[in-house]
C-alpha cells in the first residue's frame, strides 16, 4: 500500500462515519440530537483550524530552534588551510 | 572538536564521491577522510567519480593517487555529466569495502562526523545511518553526538528549510529528521537494493532512497551533523527548486 492509499483509506473510513452520523443514519451514543447537531457540522473547520496553528506553531518552533554553527565555519578554514600546506609539500596542486 | 568514539572494525569503509569542478576541494576533502579515517585505525578507500570536469579535476585526483596509493583514491571517470544516482551506481560496481558512504564534496559534509556514524552503526547493527542538521542528539541515543546545525543560512533559507521538511513530514512520515541530506552510511547490499528501484533524479533522488529504504524495513539511525553551507559564495534557492520539490514530495507520496 502506498503512503497516498493509505491516506485515502483513512479519509474514506473516517469521512463515512462523519457522513452517516450527520445525516443521524448511525446515532452518536452518548450525545443527544441538538448538541449532536451543533458539534457536527463545525468538525471539519476545526480539523482546517487546527492542522492550521499546528503547523504555525510548528514552522515557527523550528525556526527559532535552528542552530547556527559558526564554530563548524572557523574550524573548516583552520583545517583547509592545514590541509593546503601539508598536499602542496607532498605535489598536489592546491592553488589555483 | 566532538569527542571522537574509539572504534575498531574489520570492515572496509568506502566512499563515494562525485564530482564536477571540484578542482580546489577535492584534495582537501580527500585529506580530511584520509585523516579521520588513519586516525581511527579503518580500512578504506575513496571513489572519484568525475563527470568529465573541465577544470582538471581528475589531474588532481592523479596527484592524490600518488599520495595515498592507488588502493585508497581510486580514480573511475564518465564521459559526460551524467546525474547523481548513476554516479552512485558506477561507483558501487568498483566498491571494495562492506560500508559506503556518501557525502558531498563541498565541504558541506565533514568527514569528522564519519566515526560517529559508525559507531552508532556498529551499537544497534543499523543498516543505514544518516545524518541530520535538525536534530540535537543522535537517534538511537548516544553520549558523543553534538547537537546538529547549519552555517551560513540566512532566516528566510532557514524557513524555507523547515517548510520543505514540514510538508515531507506530514506527507510521507519518513521517520528520520532530515530528508533532504545526502550525508550518509550504508551497507553495501542495502544501498545496492534501493538504488535499483530508485526512480528520481536531483535531490528528490536522496529522499526517495529514505523513503523506500524505510517502506522496505531497513533500520535507520541519525547522528547530528553541523552544515556548512556554500563555504565560498552565497546559497540559491530559486522558485523552480521549490516547485520541483513539492512535485517530488507528490511523486513519493503516490508511488511508495
Amino acid at each position: 500500500m502506498t503512503q497516498a492509499q493509505r491516506f485515502a483509506a483513512a479519509v474514506f473510513f473516517l469521512g463515512t462515519i462523519y457522513i452517516l452520523t450527520y445525516l443521524s443514519i448511525i446515532p452518536v451514543p452518548l450525545l443527544d440530537d441538538d448538541k449532536k447537531n451543533e458539534i457536527l457540522p463545525v468538525i471539519p473547520w476545526w480539523l482546517l483550524v487546527s492542522f492550521g496553528s499546528y503547523s504555525l506553531w510548528s514552522l515557527g518552533w523550528g525556526l527559532l530552534t535552528f542552530r547556527d554553527c559558526p564554530e563548524a565555519y572557523q574550524e573548516l578554514l583552520s583545517e583547509i588551510t592545514t590541509a593546503k600546506n601539508e598536499l602542496r609539500m607532498q605535489g598536489v596542486s592546491v592553488d589555483s | 572538536m566532538p569527542q571522537s568514539p574509539n572504534i575498531s572494525s574489520s570492515h572496509k569503509y568506502s566512499v563515494i564521491l562525485p564530482t564536477y569542478n571540484e578542482r580546489k576541494n577535492l584534495p582537501i576533502i580527500v585529506w580530511l577522510l584520509a585523516r579521520v579515517f588513519n586516525q581511527h585505525a579503518l580500512a578504506w578507500e575513496i571513489i572519484i567519480v568525475d563527470d568529465a570536469s573541465p577544470d582538471g579535476t581528475q589531474e588532481v585526483a592523479r596527484q592524490l593517487q600518488r599520495v595515498y596509493g592507488e588502493d585508497k583514491v581510486i580514480l573511475k571517470p564518465r564521459a559526460g555529466k551524467l546525474g547523481l544516482g548513476t554516479a552512485y551506481m558506477h561507483g558501487l560496481n568498483f566498491c571494495e569495502g562492506d560500508f559506503v558512504i556518501i557525502m558531498d564534496a563541498d565541504f558541506s559534509h565533514h568527514p569528522k562526523f564519519i566515526p560517529q556514524f559508525i559507531r552508532l552503526q556498529q551499537t544497534h547493527n543499523l543498516d543505514i545511518v544518516t545524518g541530520t542538521r535538525y536534530r540535537n542528539g543522535s537517534k538511537p541515543y548516544s553520549a558523543t553526538a553534538q547537537p546538529g546545525g547549519v552555517h551560513g543560512w540566512d532566516l528566510k533559507r532557514k524557513l524555507v528549510s523547515r517548510g520543505a521538511n514540514f510538508l515531507a513530514d506530514t506527507v510521507l512520515s519518513p521517520g528520520v529528521s532530515d530528508l533532504t541530506g545526502s550525508f550518509r552510511l550504508y551497507r553495501v547490499h542495502v544501498l545496492k537494493h534501493i538504488i535499483t528501484v530508485t526512480q528520481s533524479r536531483g535531490y528528490v533522488f536522496q529522499m526517495e532512497m529514505m523513503v523506500r529504504a524505510k517502506a522496505m524495513g531497513y533500520t535507520v539511525g541519525e547522528i547530528p551533523i553541523t552544515f556548512v553551507d556554500r563555504l565560498f559564495g552565497e546559497s540559491k534557492l530559486g522558485a523552480s527548486e521549490v516547485v520541483s520539490y513539492a512535485k517530488g514530495v507528490w511523486a513519493l507520496f503516490i508511488s511508495v
